[in-house]
């Protein structure tokens, strides 16, 4: 058999396919040991935002509502169990000028300008109060203890932090009573009006160094500029929106100032991302456009922005995720620790997730670290939120040329 | 085969073609992609209703000189053309003429299918859309179009809501020449228009151009002198950037007057 005396062309060379195998496994490990580390920190924040608690229901006059109730409501619902018509209980809460409803702690307060001077009218003990806390394994360790110790009017719950209130109520001084309710809002406000300036900015820049300028000096200029932006910390554009925004033109620590901060620091990324995207439509359909007669502002708004309008809208998703999570230059431009009430304008003070979650954690009462993961949570949740919708336009309008 | 030796080459003519009959008359054309010249004073008429095949090996200029007579040159940066195109007497080269009004006037179909990521209606709109075609007028022009594409039959029920992409490679490039010819061109731009397709799509494509011939003045570059012999009423040789020769497709091919033609027809070389 002259078998033996060929090489074998064809055979496996042992030691080439172990060392493939063990460089494949090197290149997994780090992503294993990142996707563990995310794991493990997610697991430890919703971990921290349970706990163990003893809570008292008021035993004063009035009596307690279940949680996510607006304080007119409670106060209507008061004011009726007391015994007054709907006609007066409507009266009393009719006119927004006369009036002033506020919601504190754990209570709310009506208060009202009449002919006979002003009129206060209270109600304490709105919710249950929340006696002691205990993590979540030593509250379940010691549950019998605890269960056995139980005052007079006192129940022992497993207490989420990251309930429905905590979305709704206001922050407050008190960890127990402390919600995410205006961040949430001033977070929408100062997002919704960033990218108002970041997207036509952006996307503007973006067709314009792409479909218009092409292969200019200017545009090689703006290029390599709007790179640099796209790196500079966000805190110097914090600085500067103090500066330019806040001071010089007189706009004051309001959510006008942060829009126009984030929306600057949103715009590279959206220039970025979006040329990227006008990049991949083919210069075929652009030369067929052209060839039907168009004229460039034709072929640029008829044909390559619509075919290249999913891979912008994922762009400026993603910008609105990275925005989202920006504490630092907004601490700059004036988010503020304690804000009892929701934005109503532009012109509004406002704090927003990740400023209030910074502010949470740096009390020195152990349940705001509680308040705090609730936060986190809550960040996460809306990041994945986003994420996923990217993913799924991405997905569903992935096209081949 | 040099340069040099083709530069003041004097194109051989068979069978003219006289100014009366020419719907594209190209008179002493030069054209430089910045330093580096593309087309050599070529002078040729195009034929009313006939289709006249160029051909040539790569690189001789044959789809510049087709880019010219619809002004898509002008698309490349760093371009400059000397010389006359007239489109049915009138200078397209004329400063005063609207590059985007002449390619209005004249349609092309690409190398590659390239239909717009839109609906198969949409598509072939596109060109009517732009000259203000609406409502019922618009979805009439649309699928008469398409029965004149020959892509009717096989798109009937979905044109509305499938996207042209969907579509295979033959059908694509007859949505391709459906959206050229919706808006009425006179003359029909094609290059290599079949060169990316299957032989039976090319078969289609190339039953539809006798088809279309007797509406529309067809030009089309093509790198098949098979595909040129049957399609094509006359024939242009081209050979780096000269027009060598020109004449009627069965004499040119049979009895090629210029040794470069015959040189190339009988596959010495390109």
């Amino acid at each position: 058999m002259n078998r033996t005396h060929t090489p074998n062309a064809f055979g496996v060379d042992p030691w080439k396919a172990r060392i493939d195998r063990v460089f494949a496994r090197a290149l997994v490990l780090p992503l294993l040991l990142a996707l563990g580390l995310l794991a493990l920190l997610l697991g430890d924040t919703l971990y921290r935002s349970f706990s163990v608690q003893v809570v008292r229901a008021d035993e004063g006059p009035g009596r307690t509502y279940p949680f996510g109730l607006s304080a007119q409501e409670i106060l209507r619902q008061d004011l009726l169990a007391r015994g007054y018509t709907e006609e007066e209980v409507a009266f009393a809460l009719e006119d927004p000028k006369e009036r002033q409803v506020l919601f504190l702690q754990n209570r709310v307060e009506l208060m009202w300008n009449t002919q006979d001077g002003p009129f206060r009218y209270v109600v304490t003990g709105v919710y249950d109060e929340r006696v002691a806390d205990f993590s979540l394994a030593e509250g379940l360790r010691r549950w019998n203890e605890l269960k056995a110790n139980l005052q007079e009017g006192e129940r022992l719950v497993l207490n989420p932090w990251l309930d429905q209130t905590f979305l709704t109520r206001p922050p407050s001084r008190s960890p127990l009573t402390a919600g995410i309710g205006v961040a949430i809002w001033g977070t929408v406000w100062v997002l919704s009006l960033a990218l108002l300036i970041a997207i036509p900015v952006g996307i503007g820049t973006a067709i314009l160094l792409e479909e218009y300028l092409r292969e200019g000096r200017l545009s090689r200029i703006l290029e390599v500029n709007l790179r640099n932006l796209a790196g500079v910390p966000s805190i110097v554009y914090g600085l500067l929106g103090l500066a330019l925004f806040v001071r010089s033109m007189g706009i004051g620590p309001t959510i006008l100032a942060a829009s126009m901060t984030l929306g600057l620091l949103g715009i590279p990324v959206i220039v970025v991302t979006a040329r990227e995207a006008l990049r991949a439509v083919p210069e075929s359909l652009r030369l067929a456009a052209f060839a039907l007669g168009a004229t460039r502002r034709q072929v640029v708004f008829r044909v390559v922005v619509p075919a290249a309008l999913p891979g912008m809208v994922t762009g400026v998703i993603l910008s609105a995720a990275r925005l989202i999570g920006e504490a630092a230059p907004l601490l700059l431009v004036g988010a503020a620790a304690y804000v009892p009430f929701l934005p109503s304008s532009p012109l509004s003070q406002y704090t927003v997730i990740p400023v209030q979650i910074y502010l949470w954690i740096s009390q020195n009462q152990p349940e705001f670290a509680r308040v705090a993961a609730a936060g986190i949570l809550v960040m996460l949740l809306l990041l994945s939120v986003l994420y996923l919708l990217a993913l799924y336009l991405r997905n569903r309008f992935r096209r081949e040329w | 085969m040099s340069l040099e030796m083709l530069k003041d080459h004097e194109t051989v003519r068979t069978e003219s073609v006289s100014e009366t009959e020419a719907l594209v008359d190209v008179r002493h054309l030069n054209l430089w992609y910045g330093p580096k010249q593309a087309l050599f004073n070529i002078s040729v008429r195009f034929p009313k209703n006939k289709v006249t095949a160029i051909i040539g090996p790569s690189g001789c200029g044959k789809s510049t000189l087709l880019r010219s007579l619809n002004r898509m040159n002008d698309l490349v940066p760093g371009v400059r053309v000397e010389g006359e195109v007239r489109y049915e007497g009138v200078n397209i080269y004329d400063p005063r003429v609207d590059p985007v009004a002449v390619r209005r006037h004249i349609g092309m179909v690409f190398q590659k299918p390239n239909p717009f990521p839109k609906t198969i209606f949409e598509n072939v709109a596109f060109g009517l859309r732009l000259m203000g075609v609406k409502g019922s007028e618009l979805e009439d022009r649309v699928v008469e179009a398409l029965k004149r594409a020959a892509l009717w039959n096989e798109v009937q029920d979905r044109f509305k809501k499938e996207s042209g992409l969907r579509l295979s490679g033959g059908q694509q490039q007859r949505l391709c020449i459906a959206r050229a010819i919706a808006v009425e061109p006179p003359l029909l731009l094609m290059d290599e228009p079949t060169s990316a397709l299957d032989p039976i799509a090319t078969q289609a494509i190339e039953d539809l151009i006798l088809e279309l011939k007797e509406r529309y003045t067809v030009v089309i570059v093509t790198h098949n002198m098979q595909q040129a012999a049957r399609v094509s009423d006359r024939t242009l040789f081209m050979h780096l950037g000269v027009l060598v020769e020109e004449g009627p497709t069965d004499l040119l091919f049979t009895k090629p007057k210029h040794p470069y033609t015959e040189a190339y027809i009988t596959g010495r070389f390109g």
